[in-house]
């Protein structure tokens, strides 16, 4: 399909006041890349695995996280915008909007578990009681996510120092602790609690549990991609995009390994269980060192994480979608208007008001807190619709366009993406069978509500966007958002 | 992360975010609850050992346990049946992602039992709630041991 024939009659929003152009170095697009995807949450999760949890991390290195960088990078360093852009001129200009569309519309979901968990890590440095206080846990969601809103809607260097700081403090420095801690442990001629030999390299195989386990992780990856939307600020994209994208990997692979591993050395698989939480987890790992105080730091540590990991995320894919429905009109024009810092601040606020209403029944109402689970496998379904368009449109744009100038041409790239897109199916094909918390519950219901919930989300939203778009929304050109300034 | 103009802008957002997280930091260390060890506590951790073993797990280091639980099982006998806290569990019950790409997996057998122990040992009185809120939890042997 192609884009609107009839010219708009451009309607304006709020003449906003020239913004500065935003620079960002590659350095920070790198530790923004590596904020959104990457933090020691998962570490204590993963140590329960042992060994093992390097083949859990490598496999879907492979098989996902290389294809998703080095197309990404390929694209970003073409094309400006992001991936909206990418399967704009790979496919079409309605996939482009549904690809932005399905990265935005997930995150809506995303942050009330993640400031959910954020809650509970204040409760357990204030007072723990408050962890399975609703109105507590209400407050605390509403109030750190609109303050994110505020951050993200006055433009991307606030909120790109602040994701690079909570990364390098909430994640490097605390995760070189445990590292270091861990093999202080081990030299001091300690066994290492998990075994570290070959027959433990891979995990435990009990066929489809397993296979759920493994495919699952190759959305550990998911997201980094999504910064590529600030590509036009770097100086010079083409060159610094992949390496920004190169440094991110690189940092991602290490946050994830070397912590988890660290975990399981001093701390017995069956001890972490024991305790039944992040926190915990830490404390049992500090405790043994006798420095049982640093776990409140290290929770402080990943509030920052976790905080700086929600800005990126509230500015990349909101960002894209502004940027393709000014272009081609698929969303109001209320929702186009930028404020002073060229932000896409009705987009950040809209976006608010249903985040916040959900957050809200997931902090007051039991049943929706205990079916929350269930949205994290519909939205994670809804993200692999991006990466399928992506690969499709990389190979489309290798073909349609080898000509177009490219700061970097990813090796193979037919054979990352064929890779990539199989990755995707397995792991969206894998959505599909109902984990634990579904209990026994029939597998038809459970393929009938994540089904229903990606047909809704992913297809049947921003097909009505499409249907009902207006040839006078399209407002391109009218007023250039930040980083847009030649 | 050179100064620019946009950074000196934003100094005192920089300046709200640091006084908050030194705060937090603050707060949490002198409020850390170190567990005194003592007779009750060794008494629980041997008690959690025994049933532990008894059910097959190999036998934790009861030192450990006695400064995680103490006498009263700590935050892990708090409400573990709450609605928040069982949400928030199940959440955590997954891939290794810490991102959105996080997503449920099928949980190991012996690790959701290994909490239950905990509970029966240290506060029975909790473990109705607990089973009523994971009642039916499918899991699986998924962790090589």
């Amino acid at each position: 399909m192609s884009s609107l024939d009839t010219p708009a009659e451009v309607p304006r929003p709020r003449a906003a006041a020239t913004p500065a152009p935003t620079t960002l170095t590659w350095v920070t697009l790198a530790l923004m890349t590596t904020a959104s995807v990457a933090s020691l949450r998962a570490a204590p999760t993963m140590a329960v695995y042992g060994l093992a949890c390097v083949f859990l991390y490598l496999v879907p290195a492979v098989v996902f996280l290389l294809p998703t960088a080095l197309v990404s990078a390929e694209l970003a360093s073409g094309w400006n915008g992001g991936v909206y852009r990418w399967v704009s001129e790979g496919l079409s200009k309605p996939l482009g909007f549904l690809a932005v569309w399905c990265q935005f519309a997930m995150t809506i979901f995303y942050y009330p578990s993640l400031l959910g968990f954020v809650a509970s890590t204040i409760a357990y440095i204030i007072d723990p009681a408050l962890a399975s206080n609703g109105p507590y846990t209400a407050i605390v969601i509403v109030v750190l996510y609109w303050t994110g809103v505020w951050i993200s809607s006055r433009g991307t260097k606030a909120l790109a120092g602040l994701a690079s700081w909570g990364l390098i403090i909430g994640t490097l420095i605390p995760g070189t602790l445990l590292v270091v801690l861990g093999m202080v442990f081990l030299g001091q001629g300690n066994p290492s609690a998990a075994p570290m030999d070959a027959s433990h390299l891979l995990p435990q195989w009990t066929g489809l549990a397993s296979l759920v386990l493994i495919v699952n992780n190759f959305l550990s990856y998911s997201g980094m991609e999504m910064n590529a939307v600030h590509v036009s600020s770097l100086k010079d994209p083409a060159k610094e995009y992949p390496k920004s994208m190169f440094l991110a990997m690189g940092l991602v692979l290490l946050i994830f390994i070397l912590p988890a591993l660290a975990i399981s050395w001093v701390v017995p698989a069956d001890q972490l269980s024991l305790t039944a939480g992040v926190m915990q987890a830490f404390d049992a790992f500090f405790s043994y060192f006798g420095i049982g105080w640093l776990t409140p730091i290290a929770a402080v540590a990943l509030i920052s994480a976790s905080l700086g990991g929600m800005l990126t995320w509230l500015a990349g894919p909101s960002k894209g979608l502004l940027e393709i429905s000014r272009q081609e009109g698929y969303l109001p024009p209320f929702l186009q208007k930028l404020n002073r810092y060229g932000i896409q601040q009705n987009i950040l606020v809209t976006q608010g008001v249903v985040t916040t209403v959900i957050a809200l029944g997931y902090a007051l109402i039991p049943n929706v807190s205990s079916a929350y689970w269930i949205f994290s496998v519909i939205t994670t379904q809804v993200y692999l619709i991006v990466y399928l368009l992506m690969f499709a449109a990389a190979i489309r744009l290798r073909k349609t366009q080898p000509d177009h100038p490219r700061g970097y041409r990813a090796p193979a790239l037919g054979v990352l993406c064929v890779v990539g897109l199989l990755a995707s199916l397995a792991a969206l094909c894998i959505g599909f069978v109902p984990s634990s918390q579904f209990g026994s519950g029939s597998v038809w219901a459970y393929v009938a509500i994540v089904g229903g919930g990606l047909l809704i989300l992913g297809f049947v939203i921003p097909w009505a966007f499409l249907h009902f778009r207006k040839p006078s929304w399209r407002t391109a050109a009218a007023v250039p958002s930040e980083g847009e300034q030649a | 992360m050179s100064p620019t103009r946009f950074a000196s802008e934003h100094k005192w957002i920089y300046w709200g975010a640091i006084v908050i997280l030194v705060g937090l930091a603050i707060t949490g260390v002198i409020r850390y609850a170190y567990v005194t060890t003592n007779a009750k506590t060794q008494s629980k951790a041997n008690q959690l050992q025994q049933e532990l073993v008894k059910a097959g797990y190999p036998s934790p280091d009861t030192d450990t346990v006695e400064r995680l639980l103490g006498t009263d099982g700590g935050q892990v006998c708090e409400e573990p049946g709450n609605a928040l806290k069982t949400a928030l569990w199940k959440i955590q019950q997954s891939n290794g992602a810490a991102g959105p790409g996080q997503r449920p997996v099928i949980s190991d057998t012996r690790a959701v039992e290994a909490e239950r122990i905990v509970l029966q040992v240290y506060c029975p009185d909790e473990l109705d709630d607990f089973d009523e809120a994971l009642d039916d939890l499918k899991t699986d042997d998924t962790v090589r041991r």
